[in-house]
């Protein structure tokens, strides 16, 4: 809201400079966001303009009036709006008749005829609408937008021969019906959306704009002029679904004065004729079927020390009040300092007490509240379990050299389709570009991103992860982390020990996160549209409690990375963990029961097998397990070979497996007969043997 | 301890050639004994100890000889002094060449990479925060980033068509998304569905009073998304932290304290902070948080807009509809409420003028912050 400093000065004595006006009324709810010297038109002094930023509950301070109410409270001067003319009835009526069929849409409908010599304003108004940010354009509609500017309250001026009848019907729109506004578009009309009508037609969408057929141009002779109210629900609703806002629709949809009308009304009907533009037929029409009340809230001054946490003494909230608009009376019945406010029309925000204190703070002062801590009455409440795991998964992600990403939940949906079946996906109904399309089935595709943008920007190496929340249909929202690995497994080194990573770095991350979060985890073959065929597993989560499938560790496909900007011989290898579905499972040592440390010695065998070579070596493992002791406390797999001495076809794995028994010291017998009944199960069941 | 060899006239000290040279013999074959740094110590302690050293010694006698011996003596001292150091230092290199093994190693070398990665600076102010309001005896909460109109609106005193919902440009699903949602327990729980993306985090102040009573201490961290095109300043998508604290006699002193407590761990202890009225549906009387520029101390810049005050968070006390919506009774409780939106922290500590930074995801960048 534009605000000339000489403009204010009509309201209320102006003594403090532009700063010092600005500063006050930052300190009272309106910011300032700026102070401009705007030079008059002719040979004037110019104006000083206050530009400050009005909160959308203060539509009455979308005017020089509203806004003069306040600096004058701040300065403790009195408010004095200029003695203004008043409408007077005339014994006949005006010859417009007005009929108001959508009277929940328009409450109220004012209007007055006159003639008119339409042509340019005086400079002094002129200047006037410029300081206040408005075009002028002639001196009819210039009134109209002096008196929006001052009042707040919007007017509107048709030209009375265009309009058929004449006559003006507030109704809804019918469906089909167009409309060509002030801003030459043609726009259509539909039903709900209120407009003013003549005999036939719209000449204007109530409260957003008018109509070009009704313009007021250089050759109009007599106007009709509109001081209306419409409900600010309709107003916003039409405004937003012909995607047009107004300095009207603005102030309408917030909420204008239902008693502002007639009193705006007087004042374009005063400046016309002051300014020469020229002459009010006498009388007027005045539409309003249902009266609204006076609004009245009670107030106790034990409710705003209460709030506040401070007394406010009881002639400084009627002083703040009063010079706000509001009338006070104290209640003589309450044990305690309490009034009935009644509340100004132009103060529709204000319904509760609760908004006649908030009137109290920003006057009082927030700086002049004390400063204290609210008791803690209850013992807090312990950290949610969830929040816990997510800083253990972090910790453990960057622990092993993974660099913590924040991605976009929403992506492309060609980005996301190879995670999640179409149908699953969660799209976006006004998406800002097609890239913001779906939210996220997956981590991974933003990852993805993230890595590329570092490998364009010549990193080689890359270890990015991210924890978040992932949407689809079935699912709706869990929250995962997934992980990323590009370029070398263990970083340049000069005793040559660097490689590219693998699969297995990959797989081992995710164990290790397992072991951190108290799980055990397990990988099967898996093949998805997102990876590598044979370059991928599903990962299995199991814990004493249960188990359940958990994510998908493997090499992203080489064509996805490509598309991404990853060159073809670099192997991207990616994992995604569901945090939610194994949150069963998790234990961060809350159920941890601690085992007596073994006594007794225990017994190393080592089993060099030949098998087939697709024989997955978890098939070996379960097999293993499957036929051996109680005693076998660890079976760990520590070399693989294949090539000479090992038949084409076949491969050779050999296995750790530790003994022990908790009571005695096993023997030798018994441990190599462990071991032979072991591989007896592994040549039956696979056809495996010794090497 | 060996005397020196003086020819003793009563009153008159004499050190003569001879003296000095069975001096220097008698310390070349001590030194020739010496295998290791320890017995290296012991003999430059008995020949140039403070107390009682063989050469320091000769020094006390300068000030008890006849004065025309004092500068001959002197001299004397001097010479054995830098003899003995040198054959010292000497005897120390053989003793280390001697120590070093056939098979020694440069420690010098690097040592094998390690890999540690490093928290996003969001989660790094993001935890920051947390711990600040956890030793406070606040509970940290976690909720849904899809929401129903009801939880992000409706509940927060912004019915439909309010114009406050302007503020927040809201991204709708097209569709509306079933899902589970995690309250207190360890299993979730059906909830209505999700037809928009959540505007702000005040929509977990609903959820967490919809399912528990007062008093209410409570902090909720997550994303949040808003229809706004990318520029140095605006993403569709950033991190709030809602506040929320309810109880009897809860006061907007109370709001003050905390919030002036809080900006003062999170920037600086002598941190200037100034609360101003401001607009908020859900809060009343709202008002808005800013600090004294953390870049020009106050005294005005660009950062600040050459304000020198910095807006850092949005808070107020809840509106007694919110309170009404979720069944507390508005006459006996008294809470208030906060947002803090986690980039605007992080750009002012850290200095970072483009907010897209933090979603670009540049490991030059994230290395910058700790592991």
């Amino acid at each position: 809201m534009r605000v000339p400093v000489s403009w204010l000065a009509e309201f209320t004595e102006v003594a403090a400079t532009p700063a010092e006006i600005g500063d006050a009324l930052t300190r009272c709810g309106f910011e300032l966001a700026s102070i401009e010297t705007v030079p008059d038109q002719g040979d004037g002094p110019g104006d000083t303009v206050l530009d400050f930023e009005i909160t959308a509950n203060r539509p009455d301070c979308l005017s020089i009036r509203g806004m003069a109410r306040e600096v004058a409270l701040a300065f403790r001067q009195p408010f004095e709006p200029r003695a203004r003319r008043r409408l007077t009835p005339s014994p006949n009526p005006i010859s417009l008749p007005v009929t108001i069929e959508a009277p929940a849409l328009c409450p109220r409908y004012t209007a007055a005829l006159a003639d008119v010599r339409v042509g340019p304003s005086p400079p002094w108004l002129a200047a006037r609408l410029h300081a206040a940010g408005i075009r002028a354009i002639n001196n009819v509609v210039d009134v109209t937008n002096y008196v929006l500017v001052e009042l707040g309250h919007p007017i509107h001026a048709f030209d009375l021969h265009q309009l058929e009848g004449p006559e003006l019907r507030i109704r809804q729109a019918l469906a089909g019906e167009s409309i060509t506004t002030l801003d030459g578009q043609l726009r259509t009309l539909t039903e709900g959306m209120l407009v003013i009508a003549d005999r036939s037609r719209p000449q204007a969408v109530a409260g957003v704009m008018g109509g070009l057929a009704s313009e007021v141009t250089l050759s109009t002779r007599t106007i009709a002029i509109e001081s209306a109210y419409f409900a600010p629900a309709a107003v916003r609703r039409t405004s937003k679904r012909l995607e047009l806002s107004t300095e009207a629709s603005y102030r309408f949809e917030r909420g204008a004065d239902i008693e502002a009308p007639l009193v705006a009304l007087a004042r374009v009907c005063e400046l016309l004729e002051e300014i020469g533009a020229g002459q009010v037929t006498p009388g007027f029409v005045d539409v309003y079927p249902t009266v609204r009340g006076e609004n009245r809230v009670p107030l106790r001054a034990s409710r705003v020390a209460q709030l506040l946490g401070q007394d406010v003494p009881a002639p400084e909230i009627e002083r703040i009040l009063r010079a706000l608009g509001f009338a006070l009376v104290t209640e003589p019945e309450a044990s305690t300092v309490a009034w009935r406010v009644a509340v100004p029309s132009w103060r529709g925000d204000v319904t509760r007490e609760i908004d006649l204190i908030e009137e109290i703070a920003r006057h009082h002062g927030l700086d002049r509240l004390p400063v204290t801590f609210p008791p803690l009455t209850v013992s807090p409440a312990r950290l949610d379990v969830r929040l816990e795991r997510d800083a253990v998964v972090r910790r453990v992600a960057a622990s092993t050299g993974f660099t913590e990403c924040v991605t976009f939940t929403f992506i492309e949906r060609s980005a996301a389709e190879p995670f999640a079946d179409a149908s699953e996906l969660v799209a976006i109904a006004n998406p800002l570009s097609e890239t913001f399309a779906v939210l996220r089935p997956s981590l991974i595709p933003g990852l993805v991103e993230s890595v590329a943008h570092n490998r364009r920007r010549e990193r080689k190496d890359v270890r990015l992860f991210e924890t978040g929340s992932r949407f689809t249909r079935t699912s709706g929202e869990s929250r995962a982390i997934a992980l990323a690995w590009l370029g070398s497994a263990t970083g340049l080194h000069w005793s040559g020990t660097d490689r590219p990573a693998d699969f297995y770095d990959m797989s081992g991350i995710v164990e290790q996160l397992g072991r951190a979060l108290g799980v055990g985890v397990r990988l099967e073959p898996a093949s998805s549209p997102a990876m590598r065929d044979g370059h991928a597993a599903l990962i299995h989560a199991s814990h004493a409690r249960g188990s359940a499938l958990v994510g998908l560790v493997g090499q992203l496909r080489e064509d996805l990375a490509a598309a991404h900007g990853v060159p073809p011989a670099e192997h991207l290898f990616v994992a995604e963990i569901d945090l939610d579905a194994m949150a069963a499972l998790v234990d961060l040592g809350e159920h941890v029961e601690v085992v007596p440390l073994p006594r007794h010695p225990s017994v190393v065998r080592d089993l060099s097998l030949v098998v087939p070579a697709g024989l997955p070596a978890a098939t070996l493992r379960a097999t293993m397990l499957a036929n051996a002791p109680e005693t076998l406390v660890n079976l760990v797999e520590f070399a693989r070979y294949q090539g000479k001495g090992v038949p084409e076809g076949h491969v050779s794995l050999s296995f750790r497996l530790t003994f022990r028994s908790p009571d005695r010291t096993l023997t030798d017998t018994e441990v190599h007969r462990a071991a032979e009944a072991i591989v007896a199960a592994l040549a039956a069941e696979h056809g495996a043997r010794l090497r | 301890m060996p005397v020196l060899p003086a020819r003793a006239t009563p009153g008159r000290l004499m050190i003569d050639d001879h003296a000095i040279g069975q001096l220097r013999a008698d310390f070349a074959a001590a030194l020739a004994a010496v295998r290791t740094d320890r017995d290296l110590q012991a003999l430059r302690d008995r020949y140039l100890g403070r107390r009682g050293g063989t050469v320091t010694a000769l020094y006390s006698q300068i000030a008890a000889a006849p004065p025309d011996e004092r500068r001959r003596i002197g001299q004397l001292a001097n010479e054995l002094k830098t003899w003995v150091e040198d054959a010292l230092a000497e005897r120390q290199k053989a003793i280390a060449d001697l120590r070093t093994a056939a098979d020694a190693i440069d420690v010098t070398l690097p040592g094998r990479p390690r890999a540690i990665g490093h928290r996003h600076p969001l989660t790094v102010v993001r935890e920051r925060i947390e711990s600040i309001f956890a030793h406070w005896g606040y509970e940290i909460l976690d909720g849904p980033e899809t929401e129903d109109d009801y939880h992000n609106f409706e509940a927060l005193n912004m019915p439909p068509e309010h114009p406050a919902r302007d503020m927040q440009d809201t991204l709708y699903l097209a569709e509306p998304l079933t899902r589970r949602l995690w309250s207190a327990g360890a299993s979730p729980e059906a909830s209505g569905p999700a037809t928009l993306l959540r505007t702000h985090t005040s929509a977990m102040q609903i959820r967490y009073m919809e399912s528990h009573r007062p008093p209410v201490r409570i902090i909720a961290p997550g994303r949040v998304y808003r229809r706004d095109s990318i520029d140095v300043t605006h993403t569709p998508m950033f991190t709030q932290i809602e506040g929320l604290v309810v109880g009897d006699g809860v006061t907007m002193a109370d709001l003050k304290g905390t919030l002036t407590a809080f900006l003062r761990e999170l920037f600086a202890a002598d941190a200037r902070v100034l609360f101003r009225p401001s607009f908020f549906p859900y809060t009343e009387p709202s008002a808005e948080v800013l600090i004294g520029c953390v870049t020009c101390g106050g005294a005005g810049c660009q950062v600040c807009k050459r304000t020198g005050w910095l807006e850092i968070l949005g808070c107020g006390m809840v509106h007694p509809a919110v309170f009404e919506a979720v069944g507390y009774d508005a006459e006996r409780h008294t809470g208030f409420a906060f947002g803090v939106g986690i980039e605007r922290v992080a750009m002012l500590k850290y200095g970072v003028d483009d907010i897209r930074l933090f979603y670009e995801n540049d490991m030059r960048f994230l290395e910058q912050f700790p592991a």
